[in-house]
């Protein structure tokens, strides 16, 4: 007798033959794209959140209003510019010293004017503007690890009782709400797509026990148990779902790599630090086709069961 | 000691009439018994109650020494096991060749392949189906078809034996040859059950004989049956 009379087929029932054989796969397969997407949205979000906040936390920016002349057209007496000069190297040479800090800088023109500019725009009507303009001196503070803020601060007031001191409290709480809401939504999203692959799944699997229903019964009556039936549905779910996750996690890197090629091309400053670590892209090579197939596992398993104790 | 025994059995599907009324028999070990009646008299549903493919309404079933009421869900394939069935329409898995649906029974009941291979290699060669055990079921004859479920349903060596019509779509000389295989195994010690209603194999072998009309019993021994 030749091999083939042994050779080993897949299922008992013949799950891989008819109408929809395929379709555990393309569900599947839209559903971790999606959620892939969506991953790899919130591990993006979270690093430029992360960005901003290292950024933002641990710093202090004090700002000394510019003396202001007293009429229109006047220039600022010689005097006050000096008090004005003075106060801000006394602010500066109590920086250097304090324990608090741990690293100042006074912010040259040129970058006030920078951060001003994008408000009054661009051309020489704006320059001139942003000429006649008395810029404030900023002072930005690196604040060293435990550093009593409360007292750094009423020594500066002490020096410069004008001086205005910002800890970015606002900011940084207008960020943190945004990224926890951004989060929060994405992993409802994700929610949704999990329930609505398991209702999928469980639909297919439901549609295929119908298809085969006189290969399930035959099994059942000549002795089969329901792990032993629900291991065959369960199986070809598992690889359907393997194939579609596949097929889905490629699209979404695709799809990654798109996004990152345009908004290059953009050269928008929010996309720049919208960057994945690698262990990030790791996660997002695994867990979706991890995932994917533990659902597929446990629903396939739960609805064969569920549709199998209606027999006898 | 009964193999089988039916208490006060009552069936309906649904909210239908009732197709089986008050059945009460008992089926000694190593018996051989013809089921018999009209079309429509409920032979197939006292089938399916024979091979625990359908629950009674009301009465008690006992099987193999145990009340199937009290059976467990989980320990009922294995008492399944212990009955070979075959199906009117053969039942046969399309897609599988001769031999994994003969093989079936066996790797549901979880026997390793070696052994697989040689006892389902053994019966079907003693069928007749040894040169056919790669083909599958659509490409053959309705005959051959009918060895490879009759193959599949004594595999497992079972205790119980039941074959719903199994000449109805045979010529005479393969039914009394198939009866003659029948009768083989019952006299290693299977119970037989044989749903049908072929009048000239029932007087040819003098079996005893449970028929069935309207959903009512009446079982007549195999001395009755010689007398009549």
């Amino acid at each position: 007798m030749s091999r083939k009379h042994f050779k080993k087929y897949t299922y008992d029932i013949s799950l891989d033959e008819g109408v929809g054989a395929q379709l555990v796969s393309w569900v599947t397969g839209l559903m971790v794209f999606f959620a892939t997407l969506t991953l790899a949205l919130n591990f993006g979000l979270s690093t430029v959140a992360k960005t901003w906040i290292t950024s933002l936390s641990g710093t202090l920016t004090v700002e000394i209003k510019p003396p202001l002349s007293p009429t229109d057209g006047e220039k600022v007496s010689p005097l006050v510019e000096k008090k004005f000069d003075d106060s801000v190297k006394n602010v500066l040479a109590f920086l250097k010293t304090d324990a608090d800090v741990s690293k100042s800088r006074q912010l040259p023109e040129s970058e006030i004017k920078s951060l001003i500019e994008p408000w009054l725009g661009q051309g020489t009507e704006q320059d001139e503007a942003l000429n006649a303009i008395p810029l404030p001196a900023l002072i930005d503070i690196k604040l060293a690890p435990n550093a009593d803020v409360a007292k750094l601060k009423s020594s500066i007031e002490a020096i410069e009782p004008g001086a205005t001191i910002d800890r970015q409290n606002d900011t940084l709480g207008n960020v943190k709400m945004l990224v926890n809401t951004a989060t929060l939504f994405m992993m409802l999203l994700t929610g949704v797509i999990v329930a609505l692959a398991v209702v999928t799944i469980s639909g297919i699997v439901r549609s295929k026990m119908l298809i085969h229903q006189s290969e399930v019964e035959t099994l059942h009556l000549i002795g089969a148990s329901d792990e032993y039936i629900a291991r065959q549905f369960r199986r070809h779910t598992l690889r359907g779902t393997l194939r579609g996750a596949l097929i889905g996690v490629s699209c979404t890197i695709i799809t990654l790599l798109a996004i990152s090629t345009v908004t290059h091309t953009i050269g928008s400053d929010l996309f720049t630090h919208l960057k994945l670590m690698p262990m990030q892209w790791a996660t997002l090579l695994v867990l979706p086709i991890l995932s994917g197939s533990l659902i597929a596992h446990l629903t396939a398993q739960a609805t064969v069961l569920k549709e199998l104790a209606k027999l006898p | 000691m009964a193999l089988v025994r039916f208490s006060n059995i009552g069936l309906r599907y649904s909210t239908g009439a009732e197709v089986l009324h008050d059945i009460n028999f008992e089926l000694e070990a190593g018996s051989f018994h013809f089921l018999t009646g009209p079309s429509g008299a409920g032979k197939t549903s006292l089938m399916k109650l024979l091979y625990v493919g359908q629950k009674p309404t009301r009465g008690t079933i006992s099987m193999l020494g145990r009340e199937l009421a009290t059976v467990p869900r989980k320990a009922l394939p294995e008492l399944r096991r212990q009955i070979g069935v075959v199906f009117q329409d053969f039942r046969l898995l399309n897609h599988l060749s001769a031999f994994d649906n003969v093989a079936l029974p066996l790797r549901v009941g979880g026997l390793s392949e070696k052994d697989i291979k040689k006892n389902v290699t053994e019966l079907l060669g003693w069928v007749g189906l040894g040169e056919k055990m790669a083909s599958r079921p659509p490409t053959l004859s309705g005959g051959e078809q009918q060895r490879i479920a009759i193959a599949r349903a004594i595999i497992n060596r079972p205790k119980l034996l039941l074959a719903d019509e199994p000449t109805g779509n045979i010529d005479e000389s393969i039914g009394i040859k198939l009866l003659t295989l029948f009768e083989e195994l019952n006299k290693h010690g299977t119970t037989v059950v044989i749903a049908t209603h072929n009048e000239t194999l029932v007087k040819r072998f003098p079996h005893a004989q449970m028929h069935l009309e309207n959903g009512m019993l009446d079982v007549r021994p195999k001395k009755q049956m010689k007398a009549a």
